[in-house]
């Protein structure tokens, strides 16, 4: 076993984290819900970030870890898909953006708005959606990612990805849903422990109080949990650690999201604050895949179908 | 309990209160903001009082009809039933926790004045008790109130008042003694809203609307007389008897909405991962009525709520956040039953003040601990 970062990974990082200095990155103003990080989405397509996993001496480790460390950002940019999921067709046939649906094209979609590909898991088939931007309406959403919602199909370039594409598919959307998970939890945990640090009610910081230590501690578990599975999925890049680590996410979610706005009380509520940045994400990222409870039916039967 | 169940008198309300919702319920989506929203809710309310359905439990000289919690609480589950406006709007300070307070601690004038103007809907009231460094210990909160000749000159600075935008009063908590120290020398004050040297800064929630406000105060004059209810440098405990509707009985009829809530997630739910989940929160829903309700009917007799009350306003607000999550598991994300302001989105992201509005959740766990279980007080 080994949890440390190897030197290729560690340089990808520093690579990755020197391109995102270099942006003026705006985090939503007050009163916004979603900033979609163009400046962001448009150095990533040129600099090949989003392509590491396409490389022969790298692997879905380096895509979920570029993964992670975008979703820390404060602006939504589609990149998990593109990391994790691209590699899995060639780019000239599946163009970046994407977007993610699941029963029909025609259900909304997150980033469909930007995307040029559409890919839907119809239950028996995978199916490629060349995305007319005129045939997208936006759809209106609390959640800060871009939604967005087909008019019509028809007229649009389709084609089977054909039956064989689905598993590797919902693998490694869960890889993706994990990563980004675990991204999230980082920069709102982040930004809470300033809070409780910093914020004085009874002559002492929050922080200092004994059940809020114990509660954020919990969810210093639950992160670092989330990180690690999400690793470990995409390690072994195995169907059953997947649909565990989004399992173990999407669980996650509600309890750890919740504490980290109890802490910061109404202020926490408000978008004069910071922590919607990353939790109206987490909180979207609830529901996809059809949610936990779907996730947890995929590990068990994906686990221990041989028996 | 078998007095809500049995009683002939009862049946014979139950079925006129769902006629009567039948007939008069607003058919459009009720505003969440602004001005639309005050004319939708004090127009329903005043549909509600001429009906004769407002303040049924408040005395009859008021405008109230001076019934028991009994048809209150028939009148609430057939107002759930009827899928009627919710009643979290900008009505809920006053019908559920100004008026209680005025009719419990306010002066017969007071009375006489501000209680039949809240049941009729003339009359929108907001909350001014927490500042931006006085949340959870709102005993050392420093809006100021200096007395000058027979007026309150109040300076200061309110956060966290819902629909302070739109109100008519503000029942707002001032320190009127600066030499005392926390808990000493407050006072609970009337506040009109239109008042020169008021200010009001709505903030935008993450479930949408900008309901949340900033208040400041530059040097308003209020009336003395008129304006201080329960006693000059009385006011924490006229704040507690507040605090004890809103934690108490003032969520009566939302926790009945959300026990009905429950009942529709368990008739929509056909995912057998789910169905144990639903199940369990359909158990904690019987578990809240019947708390709800002997509470209710208790905090009737004795006429202001006791601290139990904190034990079923977290009771509550933890049900509200598991049963919109349950629906967003549910329905899916992008489902027609999250959209909308009124879709289950907005609850699950409105279910987050649950546990900070009326003292935090953290804070009833203290009351339950210190006030209700007896346990030593430990150090803030």
């Amino acid at each position: 076993m080994d949890f440390e970062l190897n030197e290729d990974q560690i340089a990808i990082l520093h690579g990755l984290d020197q391109m995102l200095a270099g942006l003026q990155i705006e985090p939503p103003r007050h009163g916004e819900t979603l900033v979609y990080g163009a400046a962001v989405d448009s150095e990533l397509a040129s600099s090949g970030f989003l392509d590491v996993g396409r490389e022969q001496n790298f692997s879905t480790l380096e895509s979920a870890l570029i993964a992670e460390r975008l979703a820390r950002l404060p602006v939504t940019v589609e990149a998990s898909s593109s990391a994790i999921i691209g590699p899995l067709f060639p780019p000239d046939e599946v163009e970046r953006p994407l977007a993610l649906a699941q029963g029909s094209p025609l259900v909304p979609a997150r980033f469909l708005p930007q995307a040029r590909s559409l890919l839907v898991d119809l239950g028996d088939d995978l199916l490629h959606v060349s995305v007319d931007p005129a045939r997208v309406e936006p759809v209106d959403s609390l959640f800060a990612y871009p939604y967005g919602r087909l008019t019509r199909l028809e007229g649009l370039m389709t084609r089977s990805l054909g039956r064989g594409a689905l598993a590797p598919f919902r693998r490694r959307w869960r890889m993706a849903l994990a990563a980004e998970s675990a991204g999230l939890m980082r920069s709102a945990m982040d930004t809470v422990l300033e809070h409780v640090k910093t914020r004085h009610q009874f002559g002492r910081p929050l922080g200092s109080f004994q059940a809020i230590q114990h509660r954020l501690a919990m969810g210093s578990g639950t992160m670092n949990g989330t990180y690690w599975l999400a690793m470990r999925a995409a390690w072994t890049d195995s169907d059953s650690d997947c649909a565990v680590a989004a399992t173990y996410a999407q669980d996650a979610i509600p309890t750890f999201t919740y504490d980290l706005h109890q802490f910061c009380g109404a202020m926490g509520l408000t978008l004069e604050f910071p922590l919607h940045y990353w939790t109206y994400r987490l909180k979207a990222l609830l529901g996809e895949l059809g949610g936990s409870s779907a996730q947890a039916r995929a590990a068990s039967a994906l686990t221990w179908t041989r028996a | 309990m078998r007095e809500v169940n049995g009683d002939r008198w009862l049946d014979l309300f139950r079925i006129e209160a769902r006629d009567w919702l039948r007939a008069n319920k607003p058919n459009h989506i009720a505003p969440l903001e602004g001005p639309e929203s005050r004319h939708y809710v004090l127009d329903w309310q005043r549909r509600q009082y001429e009906g004769g359905w407002a303040g049924l439990t408040w005395p009859r000289e008021y405008g109230g009809r001076s019934l028991s919690v009994a048809e209150q609480i028939v009148w609430f589950e057939e107002y759930a039933r009827a899928g009627a406006p919710s009643t979290h709007n900008a009505s809920f300070v006053g019908l559920n926790h100004a008026g209680p307070t005025l009719i419990a601690c306010g002066t017969d004038e007071q009375k006489a004045f501000h209680l039949p103007k809240i049941l009729s809907g003339e009359a929108i009231w907001c909350q001014g008790f927490s500042e931006p460094g006085s949340g959870s210990d709102l005993a050392s909160l420093r809006t100021k109130g200096r007395i000058e000749g027979d007026e309150l000159i109040v300076d200061g600075q309110k956060i966290w008042s819902s629909y302070a935008d739109i109100a008519d009063f503000q029942e707002l908590l001032v320190r009127t003694d600066p030499d005392s120290k926390r808990h000493a020398g407050i006072s609970w004050v009337i506040c009109p809203m239109n008042l020169p040297g008021i200010t009001v800064r709505p903030i935008r929630t993450m479930a949408g609307p900008s309901k949340f406000c900033e208040v400041f105060y530059d040097h308003v004059r209020l009336p003395l007389k008129d304006a201080v209810v329960g006693g000059l440098n009385n006011g924490w405990k006229t704040a507690m008897a507040t605090l004890g509707f809103e934690r108490g009985t003032a969520s009566l009829a939302l926790q009945i909405k959300l026990i009905e809530q429950v009942d529709v997630l368990a008739r929509d739910c056909g995912d057998a991962m789910l169905a144990p989940r639903i199940a369990d929160l359909r158990a904690d829903a019987a578990a809240l009525k019947a708390m709800s309700y002997s509470f209710a009917l208790a905090a009737a007799a004795s006429g202001t709520p006791g601290p139990e009350g904190s034990l079923i306003r977290l009771f509550f607000a933890e049900l509200s956040r598991r049963v919109s999550e349950a629906a967003v598991d549910l329905y899916g994300i992008g489902s027609s039953e999250l959209a909308g302001d009124h879709g289950w989105a907005y609850d699950y992201l409105e279910a987050y003040s649950e546990t900070i509005a009326g003292g935090t959740a953290e804070i009833q766990r203290n009351i339950i601990g210190e006030r209700v279980l007896g346990l030593p007080r430990g150090k803030a």
